[in-house]
């Protein structure tokens, strides 16, 4: 199967809004393999979270066709999972009962669910934890919640919109290279949108450079940076190399 | 072993008496406020009894127009020993709760519809705010006329004046919802009645909740109005009688009783509402 896992052709997107149509997405193309860990960058407005809906099958393109593992793609499906800026937990549940929440929804078995949710909550970090209530959770911890239930229904591709985009520098950090300890070892296709240059280099095998008004697809950068990363390949010439290209491209150095 | 004990000496450890201490000493200090804002709602409450205990007696005002705190509690064992006193209770009582009962009911149904269902909402929305805009109490008298003098018009009263804030604020609270957690279920493949189970419904109950205390003060306001506009038996009807024959302390004891229901129905909505509200907001 040397197929891309997702094929996105001449996608475009246009919201009608008071003022006129505004185009979010013009015309844009990529392929995605299976496994590939891709980030989407750009400054605000230029689309990114748009994309990414539309990957998710939440939003309906304008125009283009986006093929998901060889069938056409426009809804929501059970192997797909998204995670948010913010936590999005229901204060009302408990972690455990939280990241159980995809499975109830989709009908999967209680039993597996019940042992996988112990599994995730130990990888994310949170064993002992199962019983809180968000609401005693700090900002990183609930994120750190929010990784488990993106992977408790065992998604195929995981959408992450700006999903550390509110922490701290610090925890952003730590939750960027356990998502990379995570990612290596489930393999999972991620798209990861960013405003973080530096963060999408340390992450990605390619970035997507994003441009706005109206939202297109500036280019794509291969990171040849090797694997298994830790954080010294931020020492890497070459990590500096990939940042300063995609400042160039995005038109933020001068 | 020798440095152990040194480090020991030089940086003790925070001690679990100490920790104790502190935890009584907090614990202690906020005893101490509580006893103190007990004792300041029971001194202001002292001196305006005192108060009207003064102007009634000194003969500031005339204890025809108001009895004084001691003719008041009197005049509280007069008429609940009276003979008319419970088949009157037992009336008004029926009357709030089936009131109280149909206006939370249809609210919170209608509410739901409006929120969940494009095709209720644009057929019923416009007409439900529309009837909002007149004062309700207008159409007492019309009521009394349609219903009768019995219960039945005291409970359509209750329940015009109680529905809309149940309505409102289940509408509200079913509509104020963080749109990425209306994505999250969406990509989850959930439909209507697993992102109302899950996500809707209880995101909306601290709203809807404090609509049920609306709702409650509204009932009993609406059935009061109906009694005193048009009625042979109640509460309503009792302090419009006694008020008539000039009997004031009847009418103040009448209510201090309605008052007191009221409130202590009005705690148990609270209790209730803790205990469904049990978490915090994020
Ligand atoms: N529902 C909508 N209706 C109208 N316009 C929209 C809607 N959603 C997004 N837009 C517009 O589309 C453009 C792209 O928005 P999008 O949210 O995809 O940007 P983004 O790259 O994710 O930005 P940010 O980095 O700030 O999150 C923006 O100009 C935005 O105003
Ligand atoms: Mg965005």
């Amino acid at each position: 199967m040397s197929a891309a896992l997702i094929d996105g052709q001449k996608l475009s997107k246009v919201y009608a809004t008071a003022t006129g149509p505004l185009v979010a997405l013009d015309n844009v193309s990529f392929e995605i393999k299976e496994g590939e860990f891709i980030s989407l960058v750009g400054p605000s407005g230029c689309g990114k979270s748009t994309l990414l809906s539309i990957l998710g099958g939440l939003e309906e393109k304008s125009d283009g066709t986006l093929i998901l593992a060889g069938k056409h793609h426009d809804a929501p499906r059970p192997d797909l999972g998204m995670m948010f800026q913010t936590s999005v937990l229901f204060p009302w549940r408990t972690v455990r009962e939280n990241v159980r929440l995809p499975g109830i929804i989709l009908g999967l078995s209680a039993k597996q669910q019940a042992a996988r949710c112990d599994e995730l909550l130990d990888m994310v970090g949170l064993n002992g934890f199962g019983d809180r209530y968000p609401a005693e959770l700090s900002g990183g911890m609930r994120q750190r919640v929010a990784l488990a239930r993106l992977l408790a229904h065992d998604p195929r591709v995981l959408l992450m919109d700006e999903p550390f985009g509110a922490l701290d520098e610090f925890t952003r950090e730590t939750m960027n290279v356990e998502l990379l300890r995570i990612w290596e070892k489930t393999r999972k296709t991620v798209v990861f949108v960013t405003h973080n240059i530096g963060e999408a280099v340390f992450l990605s095998d390619r970035i997507f450079v994003m441009t706005p008004r109206p939202g297109r697809l500036e280019g794509i950068i291969e990171v040849d940076l090797p694997r298994p990363r830790r954080t010294d390949v931020m020492r890497d010439p070459r990590f500096s190399e990939l940042v300063f290209d995609i400042r160039r491209m995005l038109g933020v150095d001068h | 072993m020798t440095i152990q004990a040194t480090v020991d000496m030089i940086e003790p450890a925070p001690h679990a008496a100490t920790i104790d201490r502190f935890i009584e000493n907090e614990r202690k200090k906020q005893f101490r406020k509580m006893l103190l804002n007990r004792a300041l709602a029971a001194g202001f409450g002292i001196f305006v009894l005192l108060a009207w205990h003064i102007a009634t007696t000194g003969g500031f005002v005339h204890a025809l127009i108001i009895p004084s705190p001691a003719a008041t509690f009197h005049a509280t064992l007069r008429v609940m020993g009276a003979d008319y006193f419970w088949p009157n209770v037992w009336v008004t009582l029926q009357e709030i709760l089936w009131g109280f009962a149909l206006g939370l009911a249809s609210g919170v149904i209608l509410g739901v519809g409006v929120a969940m269902f494009e095709t209720v909402r644009a057929t019923i929305y416009p007409y439900l705010v529309a009837l909002q805009a007149p004062p309700k109490i207008v159409l007492a008298p019309i009521f009394i006329t349609w219903f009768g003098f019995d219960m039945a018009s005291k409970i359509a009263i209750a329940v015009v004046m109680s529905f809309f804030p149940m309505f409102l604020n289940t509408l509200t609270g079913l509509s104020s919802v963080d749109p990425n957690a209306v994505k999250l279920m969406r990509s989850l493949t959930a439909g209507r009645w697993k992102t109302f189970r899950y996500l809707l419904l209880p995101n909306a109950l601290p709203i809807m909740m404090a609509g049920v205390k609306l709702c409650w003060t509204l009932a009993v306001l609406g059935v009061i109005v109906g009694e005193f506009v048009g009625a042979s038996a109640g509460i309503g009807y009792l302090i419009y009688a006694m008020n008539f024959q000039l009997d004031i302390a009847g009418v103040f004891s009448l209510i201090i009783i309605l008052s007191l229901f009221t409130l202590i129905v009005y705690q148990l909505i609270e209790w209730l509402e803790s205990r469904v509200i049990f978490w915090k907001q994020l």
